[in-house]
């Protein structure tokens, strides 16, 4: 409802807006991955959200982590299936 | 029995006051006859205060036709209070006496003083508006009055009215009018407004002739009764001779985040007119759906067509606190109580939203709760007196709400047991839409800073409660294996690879209702339904932004183009058309390329000259008076425009222009003054918003204008207006 407190969103917003001087001062490439970081939090609002935190952007950060952590797991997923693929076509030794 | 009087069945239309205060019915008897009959109604006021102030109004009021006691009341709480009785004999008289006293001693508070006539003559006979009655008169008063019917009535029968439509040939704000159309039964009139006489001279004739109890009008609040009046003041269009129309000022107001503006309203005694460009959700509810507000709420067909659904909450509350004599305050006795910044964190929060999955996907389910917060108000008793006591009995606002959503979900059951072609589906869809307005607001006021009966932690605690079983059905939709893509407060979007038909959907709507007590309902399930990316970021869906066709081939948008008041009706129809096209496929990628094709040709028309340049007209609301604009956008200088031909835009008035090569226009330009370029462009980012999340844009983000003609025009139903609003309302 965001009556008194200002949502989740407007937080994120004004934190984004904070740091625009560290954003600037990154290479091209970094603010790239700067941004991705930064929009993956806005994926679980809800959660930061239920926090019910004085510092929702602790939230935030957990979420940027999770959001991480699931970007690995595809990623030795897709490994290992790649691993498994390619020990099947691989030449057996005599 | 007095043998002078009479005795008829028949409807209670209105009830109205006379200048003297006196309460006047308007009556309907079964052979067609209109009664107007003063009517014996003492009201009573209550006044609280220190004993001094009191015993001063005491001794001021010395008129003998004045009651005066002392009582004791209680409050919603339960508090009693000592208070001074004021019984006037007539509602207007005690009207004069609350608004005298309130000048004269300011700091007394007032209870049961403001309360619609309607409303008090509901609760004091059991008559509701529109309702059947037995009534006895001597031919000048209402002597008796027995009520026949309820108005929680399911299928209550309708007067029969004489319906007069009344529209002039060109819309006032623009140019003034040449031509009034009347139409009633299966005559239609068109009156020249100039030379006035003759035009006045056929107006009388016609008015004599059709005798009408609703005149239905376009911009009749704004435009022809205070023409009409100027034009012939001595023409009463009353069927009560000893009123003339009543004019109520025009307002800006700010309400929900917006500025609204209400147009100033022009009120009938013994007839009622309703503008349907000045009446609140009259395109959804329609004149059905009016009438079963005034026939609950107990506010007039008239205020029941032009308030906001607040009021007519409000006056259903009122209801339940006169039948029960707990006082109704004028004004909101209490100011929030200060709490701690955690508690306000952990508390001061809407309902859920779960961010959607980015993207297109197919076999997703809708599932909604069915007015799911005022359920959790009747079903968790949430009422101002009733926070911290869990075992009260039933509070105000659960006792109020209760039969509303016991006839809204019989009528929505009723029309599901009805055919769609059935010819009872649209009056009673209308009927269950008003009833669901209703609804949809009793959460707001709870909270809202004026209303009698709210108190925001009531607001909040409706609010934790809705997130909590949210989840609830979160966690019972994945543990029955399927994936939650989108949460919204009261509905879900749930995909399940084997869950084809409502069917496999059986068991958790079942688990999802026996786990909350909150009905639910399967909305649909989407053949496909696109999330489509946030401007802000491509990764990034925006919660209640999607589109998408339901297995059953409805289509269903949301928060895009055709979605917005501002968007030109050619815009609108063109991204209706695509979804349409894009609707035929099993899966929208497709048909992606006749969609490019299509958007392709809409932009040749525009090009050529060929659209129709009212359906090119933008629409924007004023959101401050022109004056306030530092930056000006298009609002503006259309403001501007309006105020150097004459007319004081206010803020909140929805202003249309066009684009034209010069600049902005309010009035219609010609074909070729057009600016069609910029509307190509919002043809263009229009068809962006339902293509990009489909297919990646073309590199140069350029309409495929050279497509055009490459191969045959594409198939594409022209949407005709009346479609585009119907995919906006579903």
């Amino acid at each position: 409802m965001g009556r008194t407190v200002p949502t989740i969103t407007q937080t994120l917003n004004e934190t984004e807006a904070l740091l625009q001087r560290f954003r600037r001062t990154l290479r091209r490439g970094d603010q790239i991955l700067l941004d991705d970081l930064l929009a993956s939090a806005h994926r679980h609002i809800a959660a930061i959200a239920e926090t019910q935190a004085l510092l929702p952007f602790e939230g935030a950060l957990l979420a940027i982590l999770l959001e991480q952590a699931r970007r690995l797991a595809q990623l030795e997923q897709r490994l290992s299936d790649l691993e498994q693929a390619w020990s099947a076509h691989e030449p057996r030794e005599p | 029995m007095n043998h002078a009087s009479r005795e008829h069945l028949g409807w209670l239309l209105d009830v109205y006051l006379r200048p003297d205060g006196t309460l006047v019915g308007w009556l309907l008897n079964d052979d067609g006859q209109h009664h107007l009959l003063a009517w014996d109604f003492p009201v009573t006021i209550y006044l609280e205060g220190s004993p001094t102030h009191l015993r001063q109004v005491w001794r001021t009021l010395t008129d003998p036709n004045l009651h005066k006691a002392r009582v004791v009341r209680q409050d919603i709480y339960g508090h009693s209070h000592t208070l001074l009785a004021l019984t006037a004999p007539s509602p207007g008289q005690a009207q004069a006496l609350y608004h005298h006293l309130q000048r004269t001693f300011p700091h007394l508070d007032a209870y049961d003083a403001d309360l619609p006539l309607g409303v008090q003559v509901m609760v004091r006979t059991g008559v509701p508006l529109l309702g059947r009655c037995r009534f006895r008169h001597d031919g000048q008063h209402l002597l008796e009055i027995n009520s026949l019917a309820s108005p929680w009535d399911l299928d209550p029968p309708l007067p029969p009215l004489r319906l007069l439509r009344l529209y002039p040939d060109r819309d006032p704000t623009l140019a003034p009018p040449q031509v009034l159309h009347l139409e009633f039964a299966t005559y239609h009139y068109r009156l020249p407004l100039r030379p006035l006489r003759p035009f006045l001279i056929n107006l009388q004739a016609i008015w004599a002739r059709c005798d009408p109890d609703l005149i239905l009008s376009d911009h009749g609040d704004a435009w022809f009764f205070p023409f009409l009046q100027q034009a012939a003041p001595q023409f009463n269009p009353n069927r009560d001779p000893t009123l003339g129309v009543q004019f109520r000022r025009e307002r800006t107001l700010f309400a929900y985040g917006q500025v609204l503006y209400r147009a100033p309203q022009a009120h009938l005694c013994g007839r009622w007119h309703i503008d349907r460009r000045n009446a609140v959700l009259f395109s959804e509810i329609g004149l059905d759906g009016v009438f079963e507000l005034a026939r609950v709420t107990g506010l007039g067909v008239q205020d029941a067509a032009r308030k906001s659904p607040g009021a007519g909450i409000t006056a259903l509350q009122m209801q339940t606190a006169l039948r029960e004599r707990i006082l109704v305050p004028v004004a909101k006795p209490e100011a929030e109580t200060p709490r701690t910044l955690p508690h306000l964190i952990a508390h001061d929060r809407g309902g859920l939203i779960y961010q959607p999955l980015l993207g297109v996907h197919t076999q997703v389910a809708e599932i909604d709760f069915t007015s799911m917060y005022p359920a959790i108000m009747v079903n968790a008793n949430i009422s101002p007196e009733t926070l911290g006591h869990p075992d009260a009995p039933p509070g105000l606002i659960p006792r109020t709400l209760q039969p509303l959503l016991h006839k809204r979900l019989a009528l929505k059951r009723w029309l599901q047991s009805l055919p769609p072609q059935d010819c009872r589906v649209p009056t009673l869809r209308a009927r269950q839409t008003a009833l669901k307005w209703l609804l949809v607001v009793c959460f707001g006021y709870l909270g809202y800073k004026n209303a009698r009966f709210g108190r925001v932690e009531s607001h909040e605690a409706v609010t934790a409660r809705s997130r909590e079983l949210l989840l609830q059905a979160k966690a019972l939709a994945e543990d029955l294996g399927f994936t939650v893509l989108h949460m919204y407060v009261d509905s879900l979007f749930v995909h399940h690879p084997d869950a084809h038909t409502p069917d496999a959907l059986t068991p958790l709507l079942e688990a999802i209702e026996r786990q909350t007590g909150i009905p639910v309902a399967l909305e649909g399930i989407y053949r496909w339904l696109v999330f489509p990316p946030a401007r802000r970021h491509p990764s990034l869906a925006v919660a209640n932004r999607y589109f998408g066709v339901f297995t059953d081939g409805r289509i269903k948008a949301r928060g895009i183009a055709l979605r917005r008041h501002d968007t030109p009706p050619f815009v609108a129809q063109t991204q209706a058309a695509l979804l349409h096209l894009l609707a035929q496929a099993e899966h929208p990628t497709q048909r992606v390329a006749d969609a490019w094709d299509w958007v392709a040709q809409q932009i040749a028309r525009l090009q050529r000259h060929e659209v129709d340049v009212a359906d090119l007209r933008m629409a924007v609301k004023l959101s401050r008076s022109p004056s306030a604009y530092r930056h000006p956008g298009p609002a503006a200088w259309a403001a501007w425009q309006l105020e150097a031909q004459g007319t004081a835009p206010r803020p909140g008035m929805r202003l249309g222009f066009w684009f034209t090569r010069q600049g902005i226009r309010v009035t219609p330009p010609a074909p070729d003054e057009v600016d069609y370029d910029r509307y190509a462009r919002l043809v263009w980012r229009a068809a962006a918003e339902i293509l990009e999340p489909l297919t990646p844009l073309p590199p140069n983000r350029q309409p495929r204008l050279p497509l055009l003609g490459r191969r045959s025009p594409i198939q594409c139903a022209q949407v005709a207006p009346s479609a585009c609003k119907a995919l906006t309302s579903c």
